[in-house]
């Protein structure tokens, strides 16, 4: 046991971690993570087994990196208690007489001999300064441990709504319906923000109504929930055509009709249908029409023109490409068809999560923080002095130490022994 | 007066502050270095002007595309050498430090950038842009100090080996080195860490997802850490210190540039 502890107190063992912790680290990223095992076999071939078993693909999960990030900690804790309580003793109780022999093993000293009376010994501590690195450590420890605790107790999951939908939360009593969503657009046509009006239902009466967008999300009982993505509901578009005559530049009609529905053309003893509508439109390897996103890249409409019951022709048209269109006509017309426009539901995809370590990450980074700040803004320094009486004369012993910045505090120390000296 | 002609004369005085720290370089001539300080100095001013010009023009804070944020980086640098230059005197890594921000420049300029201001997309319309960013490539730009006086340290080291004396001596380059990086430790782990994940929780939902240029921060991260401890420690000192400091700076470019361009993410936006 004794053994166990001297090792895991080691200074030498935490660099060896860090440097293997590193490595594991580095070598997750050019890995790609937590893909499928086809994904892996196309990309390493025979090698891909052995990585799923060394669960490399989920390296940042695996039993071993959390075996080392463990170690890591308690070698952590050992070597920062370890030298926790000289030092508490060295910076409050301090042992104020010092023999001679203890100033001149320092690494800084010297002997002056001044022509003035005894005064009195001063020292010299940034106490803070000493436990720098000890809060570091301590930051660093509650940031694993929140991390361990979100690792246990967090989840999240992804709540798709359409307007009007009311979804249960999971693990929790409360209810959240999506009241309106809309996407703001940039002149250029650009996502500008995507915001969903949301109520937190308790029992079914609202209790919470806030507009959620991305960077401002909305908490409820220890419930987090983002805005993370939207996407277009193509089940029921409608679509807006303009219909021109080649032969009469002056007509121009415009119907609104949405998948399905037929519309008399007035005056012209025509029927309009819209049979399909398709964002991404693309001609895929064996001829058929398909999309290539869910996204109204390449907005198509299929329409059909009827005469009574005679069909007079049918074919895509296209939103982005006017000028052209597939139309197949069985009888002479000079109608041109253009899609101008389409609407279509947009849904909501916002995302919850539930993360009980977080409160102890945002305390470990603070703790963190100010370590850093006291270890390298106030680095410790402690000066000691030694004045004896001789002859109406004081010899003055001063040495001095510090554990950071040493060629800081070396020139810092010669200036204090040259005041010393100059001083009458 | 605009923008990019502002950039253009920041560009030219850094040339020209290079310049004249080279001239300092080879005629040993004090007053030259002064004189490559000076346009440095000038340049930093034209630069500042130039990037709240951008700010104001924009409406948005002046690194949110790779061109931006590279010109932030050189102005970061040149703000950082300034720093350390008035306080240490370290007028010999002038010049090659300058070259790094020659090069920063000459990248942001590059035809490859698109420089037109774009709208920002929802997930970087936050404070937390300005706080995450400034402060991260701040603490950067000291790395990038430690970088040079650490591979001017190597150089020193092996010539005063030979017996030959320096007037910038291996044992100053070594203790600058490691200032620097006592500078930028702090700001790099409060940006770059503590910003991130504060913002990663605001606008995605989890303070730490692993993603490529999370976990690569987070290898700079050790990297000095690694540095400080076998020094302060250990009592590492010199070459081993040295090299320590050029890989940590070197991870800290990988996780600027390489994630960007190499390992796909979430931080596709610079």
């Amino acid at each position: 046991m004794k053994s166990i502890i001297k090792s895991l107190s080691s200074v030498k063992l935490a660099i060896v971690l860090l440097i293997i912790i590193t490595l594991a680290t580095m070598l997750g990223t050019f890995i790609p993570q937590q893909r499928s095992p086809e994904e892996y076999i196309a990309r390493y071939g025979q090698l891909a087994n052995l990585f799923q078993r060394l669960q490399l693909t989920q390296l940042y999960k695996s039993w071993w990196f959390i075996a080392l990030l463990f170690l890591f900690s308690l070698n952590i804790i050992v070597c920062t208690l370890d030298r926790f309580s000289p030092k508490l003793k060295r910076t409050f109780r301090p042992r104020l007489i010092v023999e001679p022999k203890e100033i001149s093993v320092l690494k800084l000293n010297d002997k002056l001999r001044k022509n003035m009376d005894l005064q009195t010994a001063k020292k010299e501590i940034t106490i803070l300064g000493w436990f720098g690195a000890d809060i570091v450590h301590l930051g660093i420890l509650t940031i694993i441990a929140g991390g361990i605790i979100s690792g246990i107790g967090g989840f999240k999951r992804s709540l798709t709504f359409n307007e009007g939908n009311v979804h249960d939360i999971p693990r929790a009593e409360f209810k959240l319906r999506l009241e309106k969503f809309e996407t703001e657009l940039y002149p250029s046509g650009a996502v500008k923000d995507w915001k969903s009006t949301l109520t937190v239902l308790e029992e079914d009466k609202p209790v919470l109504k806030k507009i959620v967008e991305v960077n401002h999300p909305l908490s409820y009982k220890g419930y987090v929930f983002y805005q993370s993505g939207y996407g277009w509901n193509w089940t029921n578009p409608s679509v807006e055509i303009w219909v021109k005559k080649r032969n009469d530049p002056s007509f121009l009609k415009k119907i609104e009709l949405n998948l399905g529905q037929r519309i008399r053309l007035d005056g012209e003893n025509i029927d309009v249908a819209v049979l399909q509508f398709i964002p991404d439109f693309v001609i895929g390897e064996k001829g058929q029409i398909t999309t290539r996103s869910l996204e109204p890249n390449n907005p198509a409409a299929f329409i059909e023109g009827w005469q009574a019951e005679e069909k007079i022709f049918s074919g895509w048209i296209f939103a982005r490409f006017p000028d052209f269109d597939r139309i197949h006509s069985e009888k002479e017309t000079d109608l041109a068809f253009e899609l101008k426009n389409f609407k279509a539901g947009q849904y909501s995809v916002i995302q919850l999560s539930k993360d009980p370590g977080a409160n102890a990450i945002w305390i470990g980074c603070a703790v963190l923080m100010i370590g850093l700040v006291f270890a390298f803004y106030w680095p410790p320094r402690e000066i000691r002095a030694i004045l004896e009486e001789s002859h109406n004369k004081t010899e003055v012993l001063t040495g001095g130490v510090a554990t950071k910045s040493k060629d800081a505090f070396k020139s810092e120390f010669e200036q204090i022994v040259n005041t010393i000296r100059r001083s009458k | 007066m605009n923008e990019s002609t502002l950039f253009l004369i920041t560009f030219i005085l850094y040339i020209v502050s290079t310049f004249f720290y080279f001239v300092f370089l080879f005629s040993k001539k004090e007053n030259r270095a002064k004189t490559g300080y000076t346009f440095a100095f000038t340049g930093l001013v034209f630069h500042t002007a130039a990037l709240i010009w951008r700010t104001v023009e924009s409406g948005h804070a002046p690194f949110t595309n790779m061109y931006e944020s590279l010109s932030f980086l050189a102005w970061a640098s040149i703000l950082a050498y300034v720093i350390i230059e008035k306080k240490f005197k370290i007028r010999k890594a002038g010049p090659y430090f300058m070259l790094i921000v020659i090069a920063l420049m000459a990248l942001a300029s590059s035809p490859l950038m698109p420089k037109e201001a774009t709208p920002l997309v929802p997930a970087l319309q936050s404070y937390w842009l300005w706080l995450h960013v400034s402060v991260t490539l701040l603490g950067e730009a000291f790395f990038a100090i430690a970088f040079i006086t650490s591979i001017l340290y190597l150089v020193a080291d092996a010539k005063e080996k030979q017996g030959k004396k320096s007037n910038l001596p291996s044992e100053k380059l070594d203790s600058i080195s490691y200032r620097c990086i006592a500078i930028g430790f702090p700001l790099f782990t409060l940006g770059g860490l503590v910003f991130g994940m504060i913002w990663a929780y605001k606008a995605w939902g989890s303070y730490w997802s692993w993603d490529p240029k999370e976990v690569w921060s987070l290898i700079t991260w050790f990297v000095f850490a690694l540095y400080l401890h076998t020094r302060i420690v250990m009592g590492w000192k010199g070459g081993p210190s040295a090299s320590i400091a050029i890989i940590g700076f070197l991870a800290a470019l990988f996780t600027y540039f390489g994630v960007n361009y190499l390992l796909a993410g979430l931080h596709s936006y610079a």
